[in-house]
Formats: C-alpha cells, sequence, structure tokens
C-alpha cells in the first residue's frame, strides 16, 4: 500500500540536496573510497574472517559450530551434527544468501528444513561440499563452509515475520552511528534480507529504538508488504546493545564508512551477522531523511573537539 | 577529496590541451594548401546494376594502388548479391567475383574509391622492372578478338615500318608514332578492333590502342591494352584505353591517342589489364555501369602527407584501407566505453559488463542488423533455457560456462548456416557475433534473475540492449569513425571526460526518480 496523496514523478537534484540525500557517485568518490581501505575488504567480504574478529573482540556472534576449510574435515563436522537439532551452513563467501541451508528440526534420521523439506545426512555432506568447490561464490573460487546456530527471532517482531529472520542495518561513519533501519524479508526477496532484492526497510529513531515507516521497492511504505502489520511504533529490543555491538565492529573492521547487519535472536539478544563495505542507499527512504547533515554534525564535532 | 578533484581537472585540462595541440600540428604539418592537394585527391564511385536470368559469377575489376597513386579509402555496398576481394593471377590486378545471383534477382554494387596522386611524382609513369614467364610472353603475343595479327592490312603497315637494323626500343616508337599519326579519331560509329582501324585508318579510342597492340604483337613484342580513366571531373567517366608494351624489362605505356610515349601523365588511372571491361561475366547476367570522378577538396579527402618519415607513424590515414576500417573500429571501442561509463554513473543505467555494450555494437556494425538481431536472440534465449536447465545440475562454474558456451558457438554457427541455406544473408561475418561476452551475458542474467528475481534481470537486459544500440548508432557515424582514425589524439579528451566522470559525485539521474518519495513525505 503506497503512502496515501499524490506523489511526483520526480524530484529535483536542487530539492535532493536541500534535504541532504546521498547519491551513489557521491558515497563512492566521498566516502568509501578515501575512507575504505581496499586491504579490509577481506574482513567483511568473508563471513569467516568477521566471526573470527568477533570472537577474538569478544563481539556477540551467532555461535559457530564448525568451519569446513578442506574436503577432509567434512566427515568430521558430519559426525557433530548427530548432537543438534537445527542449525544453518552456508558459504563464507556466498552473497545474496545463496547455498544458505536452513535445518529448523530433527526428522527420525534426517533433518527438516524451515519448509518442511527432509534432507538425509548425505544430501548434506553433499550439499557442504558443493559449497567448499566454489558453487555459491560469484568470482567461482574454492569457497569455505560454515555451520552456525540457527537463530530464533526475537518475539518483538512476530507480526512483521512473514517469510525470513529480520535484521537491523546500522550505518556507521567514523565509529558513530547515523543511521539505523529494520531490514524485513518478504515474499518477493524470498525470505533474504536485501532491500535490492525485495525486502523492506523500516526507518529506526537512533534515539529510542522505535520505528517509524518504511520503504518497499524504493518507495514509503506505511505497511509490511505481505503481512500487512503497521511498519511504525515497534520497539526493537536492546537497542542500546544492537548499536554498540554494531559500533565495536566497525571500529574493529577498520572502515570508516560502513553498514553493520545484526541479528536479534530470542535467547542470546543482538548478535552480528555481517558488515557491508558498500552499505546502500534506500535507507535514506526508509528514515525519511538523507545521510548528509548526519555525517555534516559528526564532521563538525570532531572538528570542534 | 578536493585535492583529488583538483588532480582529476588539472589533469584532464592537460590532456586535452596536448590533445588539442596534436591535432592542431596535424592539420598544420600534414595538410597541405588546399589548392594543391586538392588536385591530387579524387573520388572514383562505381553504381553498378546487376540483374540475373540465371545465376552465375561476374568479376568486377577495381583501382589498385600504383607507384604514383594510392587508394587512401574505400568503401562497398551492395545489395542482393555476395563479393568477394581477390587479385587475378596473371595481372595481379583487383577484382571483386561477385557470385550466386540467383534467377530473375537484381543486385547492386556501389563503391567510393579515394585516390590519392603522390606529389613527388609530376608527370612520369614510374614502371617497375620485372620478368615476364613464357607463359605469360606467349599470352601477351596472341591473337585474340579485336586483335588481329594476320591479314593483308597487317602485311602492309609492316612492311612500311619494317627495317633490319631497327632495335626494339627504335620499332616500338616507330609503331607508336604510326599509331598516333595514321589513325584518325572517329569515336562516333567506326572501327574498333585492330584490323579495320588499320585498313581503313579510322577508329575509336579501343580501336587506335587494339592497332598498336596488334603491330607489336606481330613484330614478337608482347603488349596489353589497358582499360581505364582519366582523373577529371565528370559524372559519367567514360572508358580511355591505352597500351602496355614489354620492353627493357618493363611495362612500358603508350597512349597513341594523346601522344604520350613510355609515360604517361599520373592522372592516367588504370583499371584492367585483362580485357576492356570493367565487368566480366556471363551472358546470363546483364548490367548497367555508371562511373563518376570527382576532385576532393582538402576538407573532405583526409590526405595525408606521403614522405617516408619517422613521424608518419602516427598518421593512421596512411594505412591501406583495409587496415583503416580495421583501425578505426578498434580505435571506436572507448568511445563506446565512454557512452557506457556515461549511462552508468550520470544517467544510472546499469548494463551487464562494462565493455558488452561496445563489443555487441562493433560487431553488428558491419554486419545486416536485421540478421544479426535475429541470430543474436535466438543465440540469447537457446542460452538462457540451456543455462536455466544446467542449474538443476549443480556444475561447477568452469565447466557450467564452457557448456553455454559451447551451446552458444553451436547455435550461432547454425543460425549462419541456415541463413545461408535460406540465402537470406549477405555475408557470413554478418553475423560474427562475441560469442565470449554473450557467453558471460547469459551467466550474469542467470546468476541476476535468480538472485534478485526475474524482472530485474529482464531490466539490465534491456538497459544493455539499449546502452548497446546507442553505442552503434554513434559508431555507426562515419565521420566518427574517420575523425577517430585521422585525429588518434581525440583519445586523449575521451580519458580526459573519463576522468571527470571518474570524479563526478552529483546525483544519477535515476536518483532523481529513485529518491522522489524522500523530499514530499515530510517525518512524522
Amino acid at each position: 500500500m503506497v503512502h496515501p496523496g499524490k506523489l511526483p514523478l520526480w524530484s529535483w537534484p536542487s530539492e535532493l540536496r536541500q534535504n541532504g540525500i546521498m547519491g551513489i557517485n557521491s558515497r563512492n568518490t566521498n566516502l568509501i573510497f578515501p575512507l575504505n581501505p581496499r586491504a579490509n575488504y577481506a574482513l567483511v567480504d568473508n563471513k569467516a574472517l568477521t566471526k573470527k574478529l568477533c570472537e577474538s573482540r569478544h563481539i556477540p556472534a551467532p555461535r559457530t559450530y564448525a568451519l569446513i576449510q578442506r574436503f577432509g574435515d567434512i566427515k568430521r563436522s558430519i559426525d557433530l551434527l548427530f548432537g543438534l537439532s537445527s542449525f544453518v551452513i552456508k558459504p563464507t563467501r556466498g552473497a545474496g544468501g545463496r547455498g544458505v541451508l536452513v535445518i529448523a528440526h530433527r526428522s527420525g534420521k534426517g533433518f527438516k528444513n524451515t519448509k518442511g523439506e527432509l534432507f538425509s545426512l548425505e544430501q548434506i555432506r553433499y550439499h557442504i561440499s558443493t559449497i567448499l568447490s566454489g558453487l555459491y561464490s560469484l568470482s567461482g573460487h574454492p569457497d569455505q563452509a560454515m555451520i552456525e546456530k540457527l537463530i530464533e527471532p526475537h518475539p518483538a517482531f512476530k507480526g512483521l515475520t512473514v517469510a525470513g529472520t529480520p535484521d537491523i542495518r546500522v550505518v556507521i561513519y567514523k565509529t558513530t552511528p547515523i543511521m539505523s533501519m529494520l531490514r524485513l524479508p518478504t515474499k518477493a526477496s524470498k525470505g533474504r534480507a536485501n532491500l535490492h532484492q525485495g525486502a523492506a526497510g523500516v526507518g529506526i529513531d537512533l534515539e529510542t529504538g522505535i520505528t517509524y515507516g518504511g520503504v518497499w521497492r524504493d518507495r514509503v511504505f506505511d505497511v509490511h508488504p505481505d503481512a500487512g502489520a503497521s511498519l511504525s511504533g515497534v520497539t526493537i529490543p536492546m537497542w542500546k546493545d544492537v548499536l554498540k555491538i554494531a559500533t565495536q565492529l566497525s571500529c574493529a573492521i577498520g572502515l570508516q564508512y560502513v553498514g553493520v547487519d545484526v541479528l536479534l535472536d530470542a535467547e542470546d539478544g543482538p548478535l552480528i551477522l555481517e558488515a557491508n563495505a558498500r552499505p546502500g542507499l534506500s535507507i535514506q527512504i526508509a528514515n525519511r531523511c538523507g545521510l548528509w547533515p548526519r555525517l555534516n554534525e559528526i564532521n563538525l564535532k570532531q572538528g570542534l573537539s | 577529496m578536493i585535492n583529488r578533484n583538483r588532480a582529476a581537472i588539472l589533469t584532464a585540462v592537460i590532456l586535452t590541451a596536448i590533445g588539442a595541440m596534436c591535432a592542431w600540428l596535424r592539420i598544420k604539418y600534414t595538410w597541405k594548401s588546399p589548392g594543391s592537394q586538392g588536385s591530387r585527391a579524387w573520388r572514383l564511385t562505381y553504381d553498378i546494376s546487376l540483374s540475373s536470368t540465371k545465376g552465375g559469377k561476374i568479376h568486377i575489376a577495381l583501382p589498385d594502388s600504383t607507384p604514383y597513386s594510392r587508394i587512401s579509402r574505400e568503401t562497398f555496398s551492395h545489395q542482393g548479391i555476395w563479393v568477394d576481394l581477390l587479385r587475378n593471377k596473371r595481372t595481379q590486378g583487383r577484382e571483386t567475383s561477385v557470385v550466386s545471383m540467383a534467377g530473375n534477382q537484381k543486385g547492386h554494387f556501389f563503391a567510393h574509391f579515394d585516390i590519392q596522386l603522390k606529389p613527388d611524382q609530376q608527370s612520369k609513369l614510374l614502371a617497375v622492372e620485372e620478368k615476364i614467364s613464357a607463359n605469360d610472353r606467349a599470352y601477351y603475343l596472341r591473337a585474340e578478338k579485336g586483335i588481329q595479327i594476320a591479314g593483308p592490312g597487317l602485311s602492309n603497315i609492316m612492311n612500311q615500318l619494317a627495317d633490319q637494323q631497327m632495335t626494339k626500343t627504335e620499332l616500338l616508337t616507330r609503331i607508336f608514332d604510326y599509331c598516333a599519326e595514321n589513325i584518325i579519331k572517329d569515336e562516333k560509329d567506326t572501327f574498333s578492333d585492330a584490323m579495320n582501324t588499320l585498313e581503313h585508318g579510322i577508329g575509336n579510342t579501343l580501336g587506335r590502342a587494339r592497332a598498336m597492340v596488334a603491330l607489336c604483337r606481330a613484330y614478337k613484342i608482347p603488349a596489353r591494352v589497358v582499360a581505364g580513366f582519366i582523373l577529371e571531373n565528370t559524372q559519367e567517366a567514360q572508358m580511355h584505353y591505352w597500351v602496355e608494351a614489354f620492353s627493357q624489362k618493363k611495362w612500358l605505356s603508350y597512349d597513341p591517342e594523346n601522344g604520350y610515349s613510355a609515360q604517361l601523365p599520373i592522372t592516367f588511372l588504370p583499371i584492367s589489364r585483362n580485357g576492356i571491361d570493367i565487368v566480366r561475366g556471363p551472358d546470363t547476367i546483364s548490367y548497367q555501369s555508371r562511373y563518376s570522378i570527382r576532385r576532393l577538396l582538402s576538407s573532405t579527402s583526409f590526405v595525408s602527407s606521403q614522405e617516408n618519415q619517422l613521424w608518419n607513424i602516427v598518421d593512421l590515414i596512411r594505412l591501406p584501407p583495409s587496415m583503416q576500417e580495421i583501425v578505426s573500429l578498434i580505435l571506436l571501442l572507448p568511445v563506446a566505453a565512454l557512452i557506457t561509463t556515461i549511462f552508468r554513473n550520470i544517467i544510472g543505467i546499469q548494463a551487464f559488463g562494462t565493455f558488452t555494450p561496445g563489443l555487441i555494437a562493433l560487431s553488428f556494425i558491419h554486419a545486416d542488423w536485421r540478421t544479426g538481431t535475429l541470430v543474436f536472440f535466438i543465440v540469447l534465449s537457446v542460452g538462457i533455457s540451456a543455462r536455466l536447465l544446467l542449474n538443476k545440475l549443480q556444475l561447477l562454474m568452469v565447466a557450467r560456462l564452457s557448456i553455454v558456451l559451447t551451446l552458444a558457438v553451436l547455435c550461432m554457427v547454425l543460425a549462419v548456416s541456415v541463413l545461408d541455406y535460406l540465402n537470406l544473408t549477405p555475408s557470413a561475418s554478418a553475423v560474427l557475433l562475441p560469442i565470449v561476452i554473450l557467453t558471460m551475458m547469459i551467466e550474469r542474467f542467470n546468476i541476476i534473475a535468480e538472485e534478485d528475481g526475474l524482472p530485474n534481470a529482464l531490466k539490465i537486459f534491456a538497459a544493455t540492449i539499449f546502452v548497446s544500440v546507442c553505442c552503434f548508432l554513434v559508431m555507426k557515424v562515419e565521420l566518427i569513425g574517420r575523425l577517430a582514425l585521422m585525429f588518434p589524439e581525440v583519445q586523449l579528451f575521451n580519458v580526459a571526460i573519463l576522468l571527470l566522470i571518474g570524479r563526478y559525485s552529483g546525483y544519477r539521474l535515476s536518483e532523481i526518480w529513485r529518491f522522489r518519495d524522500i523530499t514530499q513525505i515530510p517525518f512524522n
């Protein structure tokens, strides 16, 4: 449902500038090139390295049951799965949710995913070996597989959870969170939380952790496109902790303009999912606000101190 | 940040200045004054309509570079026929063979040749020493239609000219003098064969040339008729015929009609030494031909200097026409890359890959775009659906790509063969698409369709086609290709623009649409 009222077909560049909207060219030339050293990209591109960093800095992240680097490791890891009832297997360099296998519970000798499809141990072994041989990494290079604890979405998001696990994107500029949004998977996004794949984004007030209206497919939205529940007025639990761990990770990574994705587990609270060196710009639509005023505020403060 | 912008702008300005200076130097030093250059550059145009009742093969003789003139540029266009460039085995003259006109079909052959005369050869026609085989010697001594080397008239004249002590050179001069003086010119309804011309002392240009050849051959001097044009402004250029006789190890030229002996003005442009007609072929193919010649002014002739100096390396106009064509295409690739960059960074239209649109456009430049487009979509749709099926097998990337490549190759080759079978394609090169680029496009299409949904993939696909068409339309403009070839330094301007775009941090055009909602709905 589109926001009521007649919307124009475009905004003039002067209007965008007035509102401090950041464009892609500006993001790349003014922020990413000067602030994000290329050498540190590896830390965000490889989820295993991000995870390792979290562990060494005691930043909470979903528990890793196993990291499988070689084909020889597969058997040992499979043995480990006997003791688990739910887990997630994902490639460390996968993009856009490719190659992620979510096992929700056991079923006799096998396992079932969230949709109730049955997987035998042999099928899981095969899935891991395809990850290792690079089937899901875009470049086709050999990859590694991670077995992680399955996240139980926090009950606070119950009415907004339709097809996958929601997460929180926090954009951090020079160790200060400047903008944030709740990312809600939809049917259109096939359970994935990427906005350009069709997920919905909901702006969050940085001070209070309460959401207001959202964005879907670059248009302003007030209700969840599938569930119909209102997007505004949702209080994010443990909000200060979400911002804290996101900031901690951004400091550890050494990128000065970064988007950190945080999951909210029903038991463990905020956990780091991953970081992104080129955070998207639709977050501005979700927040009805440009990034520049917030960046300038920080520059001003730092200039004064 | 500011410094980087300044550095980029400064570099762009410097590059532009260097480019402009190079262009200025080029104009100043390679383009001579219009008057003197203009008379040295000519354009010969062939305009030949063909119609056939049965099909077959004909030959069209083409002008060739000579020691004193150079074809600086040529363009061909043809319809309804296949064309192949080749050289005549005996004379080494350039010809095109035009093949396979099916029954009751019409065809059209159109060609331009820009001819540049070398300034340092004032009025001499340089003959090159060469050898002549026994076979060729016999060939150029034989009797042929229109050149009779025996008969009462011929014997009478030979009796007048004969002298035991004469050398071959003196004899040749005697023959020339005889043909120049004793034959009355009459173009209208007179004789064009050697025997009648000599017997009656009257004949047209061809008859006179044949008469001289017949006399030479009768005296065992190898000789041949040369058909060609005299370069002068004319809408309807008439063939002119002159004679080449082999003497002192050289083919020496004689024009008995105009009185040029052993050397010709450089405005004589030989076309065919193998028969008197430009178009040769069976009776089943009838043709109408028109030839026009016009003088080129320096601004349109793009002439270049001829001296063999080192700095001529940067003069690409001196390359042979066939190589010029390839070089100008290569030089257009950066232009296509610039267009793609503008679309990506300023307009905000993203295509598959950076060079895909340019390379697709490039493959269409010399192709028939209808058949090209047909094959393009066949290859793509087969590739994409095959890739979808392969997806089910979950193959590793390199193997998967190789299979898609193989399918694309097979598909394209089959399409070319089918088009040829149906007689639909004018030339095989018309549909040779960049297969590797297509394969990568198929792969990218499928990955994006899988990750971001089919509508997104189709959107990027449509954008790729759109950008390709834009590249094509720009690259197709002949003047741009010509300028790229004449002034390779304009690539510096290209780099300068790319530098500026590379540091452009303003909004993309698509973003005034993308962010349209923010400015309108206030935060509440």
